[in-house]
C-alpha cells in the first residue's frame, strides 16, 4: 500500500520500524554520507596552490656583490617586490642617531612586521644590507626609495621612503612614522646570508622557525 | 525465447570487441609487438625507484642530446614531486638542474643572459626551438618524451593482453637490425624491427654500456631500455601510484557501500515480492 | 494530495512561503511509481548523477584550464602533474564524459524496447533526443579543449562538414570557426559553450523530469496503472534501489577511472595539436562511431555530393528519433508482448554496434560494405519497420493489471552492471 512516510528527503526511515531495515539504512546512509565527503575533498583541494605554485614560491637567492652602496634592487619573491638596499656608513649612522624616534609609530618593531632576528634597530639581520617587503602597509602601493636628505619632503627629511599613494613615509629601516595613513612598518621577509655575496630571501637562518604568514600586515 | 536474446548480445559484443581489437594499430606492416613485464604493470604496479633513476641517468646522457622533456621540472624528481618524486633529495634535485643554463632576462640593462637552471625550471631542451631541432637531423623532429608512453598506447580496443606504450617504446630501442637483404634504406634511415614502416630516422641511441650506471647494475642494452622506459613511464604519469593506492581504497569503500545499500534494498522491498 | 503537516516549525514557516517541502513529499513520498520496474530503470537517474559529477569536476577543471592555443595543452598537464587531485579530477571529466554516453544509450535503449516513447510520452521522448543532442555538442566541444592531436583534427573535420550545406556552407563554416581554419577563436569560443551547455542541460533535464511525472514512469508490461494497488511510493523503494544501482555503476566507473583511465581515449591526444600535421586515423571518441560510420558511409547520390549525403544521413538518423513515437503504429508498448518486435530490436542493437566498428576502422574494402548496408538497415528500421510491424505483427495478450501480473517483481539484478563493455 503507498503509506506516506514523513516528509524530509533521504530520510530513509520505514513505515513499519523493522529496526534491522532502520539499522541497515541508517547505516547506509551514514556510509554513503563518508563517501560524499571524501569525494568531495578532492575537489576543494584542488584549490589550494599547486605544485608549481608552491615551488615558484620557493625562496630565491640574490647576489648582492653588484649593489651599489646607497642604491637599492628589487626582487620578486611569491610574487611580491622584495627591496635589498646597501645602506651606506651615513645611512648607517642617521639610523643609529635615532633622531626620528619621536615621530614614528614603532621604533621598537614591537608589532610583528619581521623576523626576531630583524627586531633592531637595523631591522636586518646585517646593518649593510636591509630586506624589506616593499608593499606600503596602508593601501598596498610600492613606496618609492628616497634616500636623499631634505628635497621636497622637508629640511628634517633624513631619508627612507615615500608612498606615492596617500603619503606615507618610512625610515631607512623601513620604520612607519605618525600622521601617515599606514599603519604598520614594512615588513621584513624571512632572509639569511649564505655568503657574503648572496643572500637567500624566502628562508629563515636554521635556528629560526618565524612563520611569514603570521606578520600583521603585508 | 528469453534466453535467445541475451545469447545474441554478447555474440554481438564479443563479435563487435574483435572487430575493434586492432584498431589504430601501429603499423601497417604489424609486427606483433613483444611484452615485456613492468614493475608499474597491474593494479598493484609501482615505479621501482631504482629503474627510474638509472633510467634518468640515460636520459640524460643519452636521450636529452636531442629529445627534450618539457613538462616535467627538476623539482619533480624530489621529494616535493608528484607522486613523491624519484627519490632524490632536494640538494641532489639543485645539483641537477644547476648543471644545465637557461636563458633568462632582460636584465636592467634589456638584455637576455645565460643562468645556471633552478629546480623550478622545465627541463632544458636540448634546442631553443623545434625549427633548430629539426635543422640539427636532416629535417626530422626528435618528438619531446613527457607523454611519450601515453602517446603510443594501444587505444581504443586494446585489451589486456595487448602491448602497452611502454612495450613500443622498449621494443623500438631493442629493435634496431640489419635491413632484410635486398631493402634499400632510404637516406638518413635505419632499419627497426617494430617502427612502423621499419624506417626510423632515429640511429640506435642505446648499446652495451653507453651508460656507466652509478649503482653498478650491468649496462646491457637490454637494461638501458628497461631502465629509461621504466623513467619515461614516470615522466608521462608521475602520480599512477596514487592513482591506483586511492583506486584500492575507492573500490573498497564501494563494494561495502554497495553491499549495504543492496542489503537495505532487499529489506525495504521484501515486502513488495 | 496535501502534505501531513511537518512538527518542525522551521519547515513550515519555509514551506508556507516557498512550498519545497511540499515539493519533495509529493516527488519523493506520494509519486505513485509502478511496483514493477526493472533495473533498466536505473540509468535515468545514473544519467541524472553523471551530469552532476561531470558539472562539479567541470567547474573545478575550468578553475585550472586556460583557452589558449598555445597554453591549453600544458595547463591540462598542469592539472595531471601540479594541482592538488587534479589528475583525478581531470580522469573522472574524462572517462565521466564515456559512462553519461554508456547510461543515456543504455537508457535511450530501454525506451525504445519498453516502448516509453509512446502516447502520452512522445514529448518526454522528445525532450530526451534534445538532451541527447546538447550532450553531443557538449562532449565535441569538451574533447576540442585540450588541444591535442585528435582534438584539432576533429574540431577540423566536423566543422568542415557544415561546408556541404548548399550556398551558404563556407560562410557558415568560417563563422563558426572564427577565421580561416580552426585556431583561437575556435578554441575560445567551444571553451565558453561547453561551460554553458550544461546549464541548457540542466534546464532540458528538468523539464524532461516534469514531463515524466505528469504522466508517471512507464514499466516493463507496458501497460498503464490502474490503481493504487499497481503502485508504490518513490521513496523509499526507488530511492534505495537507485542507490544501489549506484553503487555498482560507480564500482565500474572507478575501475576505469583508477585503472584503466586512458582504455576509452585515444592516444593520439596526448600528442600537442599540429595544423601541418594529420594524424594517420581522425577517429572521433567511441561514442560518435556510429554517426561517423554513417557520415562516411554514404556515396554520391543523384545530384547530391558524398560530403552532403553523409552529412543529411548523420542528422538525418537523429532526425528519425525525433518523430519516433509517431512512426511506430503499434498499440502496444512493450517488446515484451511484441514477439515479433523483439528481434528486430536485437537487430538494431547489433546494427549499431556494428556501425561503431566500422567508425572506428578505415573506410576501405568490407568495412564499407558493412558500413552501407549498417546505415540502411537503420533508416529500414525506423522507416519501414515500425510502420509496418504496427500493422501486421499481432501482439501477445497483455496482462490485465500490473498487480496481477507481478510475482517477482520483474527485475534482472544483472541490469544494472549489463553491457559496460561497450566499445
Amino acid at each position: 500500500m503507498a503509506d506516506t512516510a514523513q516528509p524530509g528527503p533521504m530520510a530513509a526511515h520505514g513505515h513499519e520500524g523493522g529496526t534491522r531495515r532502520d539499522f541497515l539504512s541508517i547505516a547506509a546512509t551514514a556510509v554513503a554520507g563518508v563517501g560524499a565527503a571524501c569525494a568531495v575533498w578532492p575537489l576543494i583541494s584542488s584549490m589550494n596552490p599547486a605544485r608549481d605554485t608552491l615551488a615558484a614560491g620557493a625562496p630565491i637567492d640574490v647576489d648582492i656583490s653588484k649593489i651599489q652602496p646607497g642604491q637599492q634592487i628589487i626582487v620578486l619573491w611569491r610574487s611580491r617586490p622584495i627591496y635589498i638596499v646597501n645602506r651606506t656608513k651615513a645611512m648607517q649612522d642617521i639610523i643609529k642617531a635615532d633622531k626620528d624616534a619621536g615621530s614614528l609609530r614603532d621604533p621598537n618593531s614591537n608589532a610583528n612586521q619581521q623576523p626576531p632576528y630583524a627586531k633592531n634597530i637595523f631591522r636586518s639581520v646585517k646593518p649593510e644590507f636591509l630586506v624589506l617587503v616593499g608593499i606600503c602597509t596602508h593601501l598596498g602601493c610600492l613606496p618609492e626609495f628616497t634616500p636623499q636628505a631634505g628635497g621636497s619632503l622637508g629640511p628634517s627629511w633624513q631619508g627612507g621612503y615615500f608612498c606615492p599613494c596617500h603619503g606615507s613615509k618610512y625610515d631607512l629601516s623601513g620604520r612607519v612614522f605618525q600622521n601617515v595613513p599606514a599603519p604598520y612598518n614594512l615588513p621584513v621577509p624571512p632572509y639569511h646570508f649564505i655568503s657574503d655575496t648572496q643572500i637567500r630571501v624566502g628562508e629563515n637562518p636554521s635556528d629560526s622557525t618565524f612563520d611569514f604568514n603570521s606578520i600583521e600586515q603585508i | 525465447m528469453r534466453r535467445l536474446a541475451p545469447t545474441l548480445i554478447k555474440g554481438a559484443l564479443i563479435g563487435a570487441g574483435l572487430l575493434l581489437a586492432p584498431i589504430v594499430a601501429q603499423a601497417q606492416e604489424e609486427t606483433p609487438l613483444p611484452r615485456t613485464s613492468w614493475s608499474f604493470d597491474g593494479p598493484f604496479g609501482t615505479y621501482d625507484r631504482a629503474a627510474v633513476q638509472r633510467g634518468f641517468q640515460v636520459y640524460q646522457s643519452v636521450c636529452s642530446n636531442c629529445h627534450s622533456l618539457n613538462l616535467v621540472t627538476y623539482d619533480d624528481l624530489g621529494p616535493n614531486g608528484p607522486g613523491g618524486g624519484i627519490g632524490y633529495s632536494e640538494d641532489q634535485v639543485k645539483g641537477i638542474a644547476a648543471e644545465k643554463e637557461v636563458t633568462d632576462g632582460p636584465n636592467d640593462q634589456g638584455e637576455m643572459f645565460q643562468r645556471p637552471a633552478r629546480p623550478s625550471d622545465h627541463f632544458v631542451p636540448p634546442f631553443p626551438n623545434d625549427q633548430a631541432n629539426r635543422a640539427a637531423h636532416n629535417g626530422a623532429l626528435p618528438p619531446d618524451l613527457s607523454l611519450i608512453v601515453k602517446e603510443r598506447a594501444a587505444g581504443l580496443g586494446a585489451l589486456p593482453w595487448s602491448a602497452s606504450g611502454a612495450d613500443y617504446v622498449y621494443d623500438i630501442l631493442t629493435g634496431f637490425k640489419n635491413p632484410p637483404p635486398n631493402e634499400k634504406l632510404p637516406d638518413n634511415s635505419y632499419y627497426n624491427e617494430y617502427f612502423p614502416g621499419h624506417h626510423i630516422a632515429m640511429p640506435p641511441p642505446l648499446a652495451d654500456d653507453t651508460v656507466s650506471y652509478s649503482d653498478g647494475t650491468k649496462a646491457t642494452t637490454a637494461q638501458e631500455a628497461h631502465d629509461v622506459v621504466t623513467f619515461l613511464t614516470w615522466a608521462a604519469e608521475p602520480t599512477m601510484e596514487d592513482r591506483k593506492r586511492n583506486g584500492a581504497k575507492v573500490l573498497i569503500f564501494l563494494v561495502v557501500l554497495t553491499g549495504l545499500l543492496y542489503a537495505a534494498k532487499r529489506k525495504i522491498w521484501a515486502g513488495v515480492h | 494530495m496535501a502534505a501531513p503537516q511537518s512538527q518542525n516549525a522551521l519547515v513550515r514557516w519555509i514551506d508556507r512561503r516557498l512550498p519545497v517541502f511540499t515539493f519533495i513529499n509529493h516527488e519523493l513520498n506520494e509519486y505513485p511509481t509502478p511496483k514493477n520496474l526493472s533495473y533498466w530503470w536505473n540509468f535515468g537517474s545514473l544519467a541524472g548523477i553523471m551530469l552532476v559529477i561531470m558539472m562539479a569536476t567541470g567547474i573545478f577543471l575550468a578553475m585550472e584550464y586556460t583557452p589558449n592555443v598555445n597554453l591549453a595543452f600544458d595547463s591540462v598537464e598542469r592539472i595531471m602533474r601540479d594541482v592538488n587531485w587534479g589528475w583525478l579530477i581531470r580522469y573522472i571529466h574524462m572517462n565521466g564524459a564515456s559512462f553519461f554516453f554508456i547510461v543515456v544509450y543504455i537508457h535511450i535503449f530501454r525506451g525504445l524496447y519498453y516502448g516509453s516513447y509512446k502516447e502520452p510520452r512522445e514529448l518526454l521522448w522528445i525532450l530526451g533526443v534534445i538532451i541527447l543532442l546538447c550532450m553531443m555538442a557538449t562532449a565535441f566541444m569538451g574533447y576540442v579543449l585540450p588541444w591535442g592531436q585528435m582534438s584539432y583534427w576533429g574540431a577540423t573535420v566536423i566543422t568542415n562538414l557544415f561546408g556541404a550545406i548548399p550556398v551558404v556552407g563556407n560562410d557558415i563554416v568560417t563563422w563558426l570557426w572564427g577565421g580561416f581554419a580552426v585556431d583561437n577563436p575556435t578554441l575560445n569560443r567551444f571553451y565558453a559553450l561547453h561551460y554553458l551547455m550544461p546549464f541548457v542541460i540542466l534546464g532540458v533535464v528538468g523539464l524532461h523530469i516534469m514531463a515524466l511525472h505528469t504522466n508517471g514512469s512507464n514499466n516493463p508490461l507496458g501497460i498503464d496503472r490502474k490503481g493504487p494497488q499497481d503502485s508504490i511510493p518513490f521513496h523509499p523503494y526507488y530511492t534505495i534501489k537507485d542507490s544501489f544501482g549506484l553503487g555498482v555503476f560507480l564500482i565500474i566507473f572507478c575501475i576505469f577511472v583508477f585503472y584503466f583511465p586512458n582504455a576509452l581515449g585515444d592516444p593520439q591526444n596526448y600528442i600537442r595539436a599540429n595544423p601541418l600535421q594529420t594524424p594517420p586515423e581522425i577517429v572521433p571518441e567511441w561514442y560518435f562511431l556510429p554517426f561517423y560510420a554513417m557520415l562516411r558511409s554514404v556515396p554520391d547520390i543523384l545530384f547530391i555530393k558524398a560530403k552532403l549525403a553523409g552529412v543529411l544521413t548523420m542528422f538525418g538518423s537523429i532526425f528519425l528519433l525525433f518523430i519516433l513515437p509517431w512512426l511506430d503504429t503499434s498499440p502496444v508498448r512493450s517488446a515484451r508482448f511484441r514477439p515479433v518486435y523483439k528481434w528486430w530490436f536485437w537487430l538494431l542493437v547489433i546494427d549499431v554496434f556494428a556501425l561503431g566498428a566500422v567508425g572506428a576502422h578505415r573506410p576501405e574494402g568490407w568495412w564499407i560494405v558493412i558500413g552501407r548496408f549498417g546505415t540502411l538497415y537503420y533508416y529500414i528500421h525506423f522507416l519501414i519497420v515500425f510502420p509496418l510491424l504496427g500493422i501486421f505483427e499481432r501482439p501477445l495478450p497483455l496482462p490485465t493489471s500490473i498487480s496481477a501480473a507481478v510475482t517477482k517483481g520483474g527485475g534482472k539484478l544483472a541490469g544494472a552492471s549489463a553491457p559496460m563493455e561497450k566499445p
